[in-house]
């Protein structure tokens, strides 16, 4: 049976990944609640939540085509930015009351160019985020999100005190903890959940309030507790990559039978394995370190390979992964080279790898199957 | 010398040989700018032949960045060699291997959307024939590309036991991210000093500083004698000064910097009180927002020759730079890492925001006269195609047409030579200037 119709749980969060504007978002914006969107998993949604904000991260999800965002940016840049900003430019994100923006990518860079000129979001800020992980870039991490701080209190007309800070910081770390908790249900040779209804829960995590999302993952860890895996596998597989929010993409792998059991993703793992320190003296020191040095990076974290590999390999022996598929959105250079480097040491090491190019919002179904068929075949052989 | 080593240098030996090769021709069939054109390649060679001397006997040398200022190395006496600039010298200087690369890259394990140039430059490490410096100072800026081959290049067998450090470059420019990004700069300092064991005297570095000024002074000078109609010289001594400020001696008198700039002034000088410039019959002035080829040579004279259309300004000649005060450790460090941050080709119209860009372009254009704006659109710098749309506004407001090829600037075979003559050819008709 399909986890939607078991669990009501589960469907208000795969709703809420589906849609942009959820349920829960609009029955926030309607008590007077405010919004500010991020794109990139770096971002202290503490210190939005501690503002009395509902941290929103941006997606394309719905977005059938980019006619209006292919006037600006280029048949060069990504598909995930030119979704994203055809969805602002329609009108689609008109309830953000902020966004704050990285100089995550050059896309997203060039995306902020042009939404503080052409999209009427009130409060637009980019912020730096340093390349590299050592103290004096957390220090000046740390900086970048005092400024931040002092701009969301003027803006929003709260104040935003280490109290608030620290409570912001139990909520969210309460949300990693059930999270992680979800993953750990995965290590075992028949789990109860499905990569790709994962993936729904994780891409929820960043729609909703925070109290009603942890809420809504008790409940679903309840039911799925004595859950019966509904189908069985030819291999169990992990995946690694960029922006990946649509869980029908693992839904097409796992339907040729390659179960989703781990990940390396900004909407998975990465963002919940370890916690923010609650004991710290000072909080947003304590998120400056975490976000950017006290987790699995990503490929924008130019020094961090081998701590990347590390986790990934570690992924790989907890939770028996057979295989690794690496997606990459076209025209992504951050990730360009992480499927060099792995296809080096995954060969060394016999670890099956598969490296797929994908556009976001577009499944491209055959292609994909017949890669990944293939792939599946080739590790059976 | 090992194997390995004698590889690591053969590309070195081989361009040592073609530049001397070019440096007799000029001996021997003399022309007019003859005395310009040849210190460059001087230059080049010198630079070649101490990277090459330093793996012969074993000296300490790093690998370096166009972004690393030559300030601090000339200032601690270590020699250094930039790697990325390997890929952009075949423009000017024959590289036999050139072909042959461009094929190799196609069947590379990273995807073909990925600069041409990250591509040939990461070849270069697979293959071995990068001299494998002491240490290594990379880069973060001013692309993704560049800083994901970086990060490659860390975990790559042929260079993953050479230290490496990579200063991080905040992309906005208040007070503290300067400030940040010279205490980065001190760090390098320190890192060269833990693996060369040369040191930073900040005399030193204050006699260095002075002398690259005393020669972006010139340039600057320089760049404003190239505002005058007709402009006295084509684009190719513009963008030799670059090469020629970023490169060991610079900071040093012992190797006539100093002399080539004052020499290029006084020509330029002559040139335009003589009415007389390198280009004739200029008729249209162009502003190539973005470097220009490495098959440049292919095209430039053609749009002399044929369309009347001189290169008024590029990128590359563009001099943005902003002399550094001397006064203190302080300034000095602050001033070097806000050139780094913002002012050397691909860094000005990559790194910084697209307000930043888009006010360069209109200032280019007005203080050059521009008839008209081509941006070459190479298929690698993704983050400027994404400002087209901005760039046609801008020309738009200032009357100036505005063009939009789409190439790769290393690599005729993606937009071929033709069809970018044949872009620009109707371009200038169809906005009416020839």
């Amino acid at each position: 049976m399909e986890l939607g119709t078991e669990s009501s749980a589960f469907a208000q969060m795969s709703h809420a990944t589906q849609t942009l504007c959820n349920p829960t978002l609009q029955s926030w914006k309607g008590q007077g609640g405010k919004v500010v969107g991020y794109f990139c998993s770096f971002m202290p949604l503490e210190l939005i939540t501690a503002a009395g904000l509902l941290p929103f991260r941006i997606r394309g999800t719905g977005s059938t085509s980019t006619e209006l965002a292919d006037a600006y940016l280029s048949n060069l840049n990504c598909s995930f930015s030119k979704h994203c900003f055809n969805l602002a430019l329609a009108g689609e994100y008109d309830w953000l009351d902020g966004l704050v923006m990285f100089n995550s990518c050059d896309a997203l860079r060039r995306t902020y160019d042009y939404w503080v000129r052409r999209v009427d979001t009130p409060f637009v800020k980019l912020l730096h985020l340093p390349k590299k992980t050592d103290a004096p870039q957390v220090a000046f991490f740390r900086e970048q999100l005092a400024d931040l701080r002092t701009q969301l209190e003027r803006e929003f007309d709260v104040e935003i005190s280490d109290t608030r800070l620290r409570e912001a910081i139990g909520l969210h770390n309460e949300t990693r903890r059930l999270l992680r908790q979800l993953y750990q249900l995965r290590r075992v040779k028949v789990p109860p959940i499905t990569g790709s209804e994962v993936l729904a829960v994780t891409v929820a995590s960043t729609a909703m309030p925070g109290q009603e999302f942890n809420a809504l993952l008790r409940t679903l860890l309840k039911e799925i507790e004595s859950r019966q895996a509904t189908k069985a596998y030819r291999a169990r597989l992990m995946i690694i990559g960029c922006e990946l929010d649509d869980p029908r993409y693992l839904e097409v792998i796992e339907g040729l039978g390659g179960l989703v059991v781990g990940d390396s993703l900004c909407y998975g793992s990465r963002t919940l394995w370890h916690s923010v320190d609650e004991a710290a003296e000072d909080p947003l020191g304590a998120l400056a370190s975490y976000y950017l040095a006290g987790r699995p990076s990503c490929p924008r974290i130019c020094t961090q390979y081998e701590s990347r590999d590390t986790y990934v390999m570690k992924m790989i022996r907890d939770f028996q992964v057979d295989g690794v598929i690496l997606e990459r959105i076209t025209f992504c250079d951050t990730w360009a080279f992480e499927g060099y480097s792995l296809e080096h040491d995954f060969k060394d090491r016999k670890i099956p790898l598969l490296v797929l190019e994908r556009e976001y919002n577009h499944l491209g179904e055959g292609q994909l199957r017949t890669r990944v068929q293939a792939f599946l075949e080739s590790m059976e052989g | 010398m090992d194997a390995r080593k004698r590889k690591s240098i053969s590309r070195s030996l081989e361009r040592i040989a073609t530049l001397e090769l070019m440096l007799e021709q000029i001996e021997q069939q003399p022309t007019e700018l003859g005395h310009l054109y040849k210190p460059p390649l001087e230059n080049m060679l010198r630079q070649d032949r101490k990277t090459v001397s330093c793996v012969e006997n074993d000296e300490p040398f790093l690998a370096s960045e166009f972004t690393t200022p030559v300030e601090i190395m000339t200032a601690m006496g270590v020699h250094w060699y930039f790697h990325l600039e390997r890929a952009f010298s075949t423009g000017g200087i024959p590289d036999s291997h050139m072909q042959e690369d461009l094929e190799a890259i196609q069947s590379m394990p990273v995807p073909m959307d990925l600069c041409t140039f990250v591509r040939l430059s990461f070849h270069y490490l697979e293959l071995g024939v990068l001299p494998r410096p002491t240490a290594y100072i990379s880069m973060v800026h001013p692309c993704d590309p560049i800083s994901s081959m970086h990060a490659a290049y860390m975990h790559h067998s042929q260079w993953r036991d050479v230290p490496m450090f990579m200063p991080d470059a905040p992309y906005h420019m208040d007070r503290a991210s300067i400030d940040y990004y010279a205490d980065e700069l001190r760090r390098t300092v320190d890192f060269i000093t833990e693996h060369t064991g040369k040191t930073l005297e900040i005399e030193r570095l204050r006699e260095a500083t002075e002398e690259t000024n005393r020669c972006y002074r010139l340039w600057l000078e320089y760049h404003d004698l190239r505002r005058a109609i007709p402009a006295p010289h084509g684009p190719n001594l513009a963008r030799a000064c670059t090469g020629m400020v970023m490169t060991e001696g610079a900071g040093l008198r012992e190797h006539g910097h100093l002399e080539w700039f004052e020499d290029l002034v006084a020509d330029a000088e002559t040139r335009v009180v003589e009415s007389r410039p390198e280009v004739p019959d200029q008729r249209i002035r162009v502003l190539w927002f973005d470097f220009l080829p490495v098959f440049a040579d292919e095209i430039l004279p053609w749009m002399e020759r044929e369309c009347g259309a001189v290169i008024a300004m590029d990128m590359s000649g563009n001099c943005p730079f902003q002399l550094i005060d001397t006064t203190s450790e302080a300034t000095m460090f602050r001033g070097l890492a806000r050139r780094a941050l913002r002012d050397p080709v691909m860094v000005r119209q990559s790194h910084s925001t697209a307000g930043e860009i888009l006010a360069e372009m209109a200032r280019l254009v007005r203080d050059f006269r521009i008839d008209g704006v081509i941006f070459p659109g190479h298929m690698g710098h993704k983050d400027q195609a994404a400002n087209i749309s901005l760039m046609r506004e801008t020309c738009r407001e200032a009357g100036v047409p505005f063009l939009s090829i789409g190439m790769d600037s290393f690599d005729p075979s993606y937009t071929s030579v033709d069809e970018i003559k044949n872009r620009i050819s109707r371009f200038f008709a169809g906005a009416g200037l020839n």
